[in-house]
């Protein structure tokens, strides 16, 4: 069995060379990913020693305040609410439609691919320019309301319906063929067959799409920035036309504050947030498993 | 107010149409196959025919109703005392508006006062006029959607060709948004480069909008330190740090990781691209930044400042990661499985394999990754905002503080200073940049996945 040539010591030093470079290669990506998440580890761990002191109930039922002591986050969860509750209005019918229009019935030519190439596009947008787009057009062009939930939440829906588009997409695209053969097959129309068939079985994964772009638009800072939510606010806002602040933003002019008392303030707004996109992402995930059909 | 309250009763009257349509279809029905459509397409096709129409009037309505209501109030006497500068007069006409919607709000010019009153009448007027001509359209409509409620009638075929006008309605909405992105940003940054020059703009060293004024504009405008800082922090330094921890991290876990250890430590690792990047901006500027200040001091740098390019730059980096990663790891799965076996076959150990075969087969695909990651560095904000700085400067420095095209975006867009200041609108002409910028690398990023993949299908 042994080949005589393998024996000698030349090649078993070439050989525990090579398996040495291994060690060393397998090592090194072990590393990376080590080092990945201790800096994760790291995030989090700090985040959590400033800011769990600060979270109690007179935290998490107060309004913004110049003191450190009496700041609370409600004013801005609030906020938060109001601006996702219109981005998914918004965004939600306007990305199953389209995804269904693009998946099901969309023919095949020069318009449909215009539609294709500004969906993608769109959703690599660096999520500033959306809210350059938001100024120039609702608040300079239309006048409504600055720093409100409203245009908050619109400039939000249009950066979030891109990705919905693409996942509700990939949904439907994994309902198998033969689901609409059979309902064709029996007299549906090919509205009816979509609706009552197609629908219904890609509807988690489209559900499972939409609470990740939710989750997204709920840590977005950048674009409200351009639409001034960086308003000192008080009172909560009583609706989608008040000024307000959302979570992120609070983080965000907090951070700027010199009274270090506010870096407990900070950190434990940025641990409500995080607790925040768990949740989401957890039904996510929760909804995937339960729901997902291998065909 | 009369508006809003007539867009709900018009859906409540469609909502009674649809009962009424579904309800007279029923009567009809007779049988098996007496009908072409069911009771509730008939229902539908009402309810469309009230709304639809409505719908209609009442957008043309809303848009046309502030200019008829403005007539009569400049018409009006209590009018006439109004300064004729037209910037002064709308502020008042807006606080006649609140003050007309709520008598207790503040005023701070008394003719508002004096006005309030004719405008509340005239809106209430106009409104009025309003409900009526919708209320009268969606009659209408809907007595002309009942008459056509007939056994032989093709209810569902129309509503079915509505339903998909609807679709293609939605699915233009991204071409409408593409549309106002490009033509809002060119419209603006036309105002500014009326005032400086693109060359000045494009090629100009000294950034400081701050003493732009006078005839020395061009000098103050000259974006080039800002497009190396987004250059250096973005596709540089947090390059270097995410492109082998990325790479690395996906070659791990998809050639040596077991199965379970990847299905735990993927999701993990995705963890770190769902962080909100004012999270990492906040991380830091309180915990990476003054440790690498005073890296930066033992390394006897005079008075190393707290805002760094490598501060920003070493967590966008690690904020990008498991974008890399996931991109690489696509990358690797198109490699046709044989050839990494024809490799192993020949006695190639796992690491040469993946050196020598796998890596070079998937490297379009890697760059084409590593492209987009970079689109998405370049256009990232919260964390240059919170950590890297605002002085502009061409420095290879990386403890120096830098500022990019982002920063000075959100700089120039949240002072306090009149719209349409050149300041304000650098921060449109910095956004066209980077709009071309990111657009470009995406297409072609886009297109390498592409063909990439086609090539090994």
């Amino acid at each position: 069995m042994t080949n005589p040539h393998w024996q000698t010591d030349v090649a078993t030093r070439r050989i525990e060379r090579r398996n040495a470079a291994e060690r060393r290669f397998k090592l090194l990506g072990l590393g990376a990913i080590v080092l990945s998440l201790a800096f994760l580890a790291l995030l989090l761990f700090i985040m959590l020693k400033n800011g769990l002191g600060g979270l109690d109930w007179d935290f998490l039922s107060g309004t913004d305040s110049t003191s450190p002591d009496v700041a609370g986050v409600w004013g801005a969860t609030k906020g938060s609410l109001l601006t996702m509750l219109v981005t998914l209005l918004l965004s939600f019918p306007m990305g199953v439609l389209a995804a269904i229009y693009l998946e099901e019935f969309a023919p095949k030519n020069r318009w449909i691919d215009l539609v294709e190439v500004s969906i993608n596009n769109l959703a690599a947008v660096p999520s500033i320019i959306f809210g350059l787009l938001g100024l120039a057009v609702f608040i300079n062009t239309l006048d409504m309301p600055r720093s409100s939930p409203l245009v908050g939440g619109l400039t939000l829906a249009l950066m979030t319906m891109p990705v919905i588009v693409i996942s509700g997409r990939n949904a439907i695209k994994a309902v198998p063929p033969s689901i609409r053969d059979a309902a064709l097959a029996v007299g549906a129309s090919k509205v009816q067959t979509v609706f009552h068939h197609v629908l219904p079985l890609a509807l988690p994964g489209i559900l499972t799409g939409t609470i990740i772009g939710m989750a997204r638009a709920l840590g977005e800072t950048a674009p409200l920035l351009m639409i001034g939510m960086r308003a000192f606010v008080v009172t909560p806002p009583g609706g989608v036309t008040d000024p307000s602040s959302v979570l992120p933003m609070q983080i965000f002019l907090w951070s700027d504050e010199i009274d270090t008392g506010f870096v407990q303030n900070t950190s434990a707004a940025i641990i409500v947030l995080l607790v925040f996109l768990l949740a989401m992402n957890g039904i996510a995930i929760y909804l995937r498993n339960k729901f997902e059909v291998r065909w | 107010m009369i508006l809003t309250g007539v867009l709900l009763a018009v859906i409540g009257l469609g909502l009674v149409g649809w009962f009424a349509a579904r309800g007279r279809a029923r009567l009809l029905y007779s049988g098996r196959g007496s009908m072409h459509s069911m009771p509730n397409y008939h229902g539908w096709h009402m309810a469309l025919w009230i709304i639809v129409p409505a719908l209609i009037a009442w957008t043309a309505w809303s848009a046309i109703m502030p200019g008829l209501v403005d007539g009569v109030v400049m018409a009006d006497p209590a009018a006439a005392s109004l300064p004729a500068d037209a910037m002064h007069r709308n502020a008042i006409m807006a606080e006649a508006r609140t003050l007309a919607a709520n008598p207790d709000a503040a005023a701070f010019n008394p003719e508002a006062r004096t006005i309030a009153e004719p405008l509340r009448a005239a809106t209430t007027r106009y409104g009025l006029i309003g409900a009526l001509i919708i209320g009268i359209v969606a009659f209408a409509g809907g007595a002309f959607g009942f008459t056509r409620i007939r056994p032989d009638f093709r209810a569902r075929t129309h509503v079915e060709r509505a339903v998909l006008g609807l679709l293609l309605l939605a699915s233009l909405m991204a071409i409408l948004t593409t549309f106002g992105i490009v033509a809002s940003l060119l419209f603006e940054a036309g105002m500014f480069f009326k005032d400086v020059s693109p060359i000045a703009f494009l090629t100009g060293t000294h950034w400081s909008p701050g003493n732009a004024i006078g005839t020395d504009i061009d000098d103050n405008f000259g974006a080039v330190p800002l497009f190396w800082g987004t250059i250096y922090i973005g596709a540089i330094i947090a390059m270097v740090v995410a492109i082998p921890l990325g790479l690395m991290s996906a070659i791990f876990l998809t050639q040596y990781a077991s199965h379970r250890v990847r299905r735990w430590v993927k999701p993990i690792l995705e963890i770190l691209a769902g962080i909100p990047t004012v999270v990492y901006g906040y991380f830091a500027a309180l915990t990476v930044a003054p440790i690498i200040r005073d890296f930066g001091a033992t390394l006897g740098m005079a008075n190393p400042s707290t805002e760094s390019a490598l501060a920003a730059g070493l967590v966008m980096g690690v904020m990008i990661i498991p974008f890399v990663s996931s991109m690489a790891d696509d990358a690797l799965a198109a490699v046709p499985r044989a050839m990494s076996d024809g490799s192993l076959a020949l006695g190639a150990t796992k690491s040469e394999t993946i050196k020598k075969v796998l890596l070079p087969a998937a490297l379009p695909g890697i760059v084409a990754g590593v492209m987009l990651a970079i689109s998405r560095a370049i256009g990232e904000t919260m964390i240059v905002v919170m950590a890297a700085g605002a002085a502009a400067r061409l420095s290879a420095n990386p403890f120096a503080s830098m500022t990019t095209v982002t920063y000075q975006i959100v700089q120039m867009l949240t002072g306090d200073q009149e719209f349409n200041s050149p300041k304000t609108l650098s921060a449109f002409a910095l956004g066209l940049v980077l709009f071309i910028v990111t657009l470009v690398l995406n297409i072609i990023a886009l297109r390498v996945v592409k063909k990439f993949r086609e090539a090994y299908d």
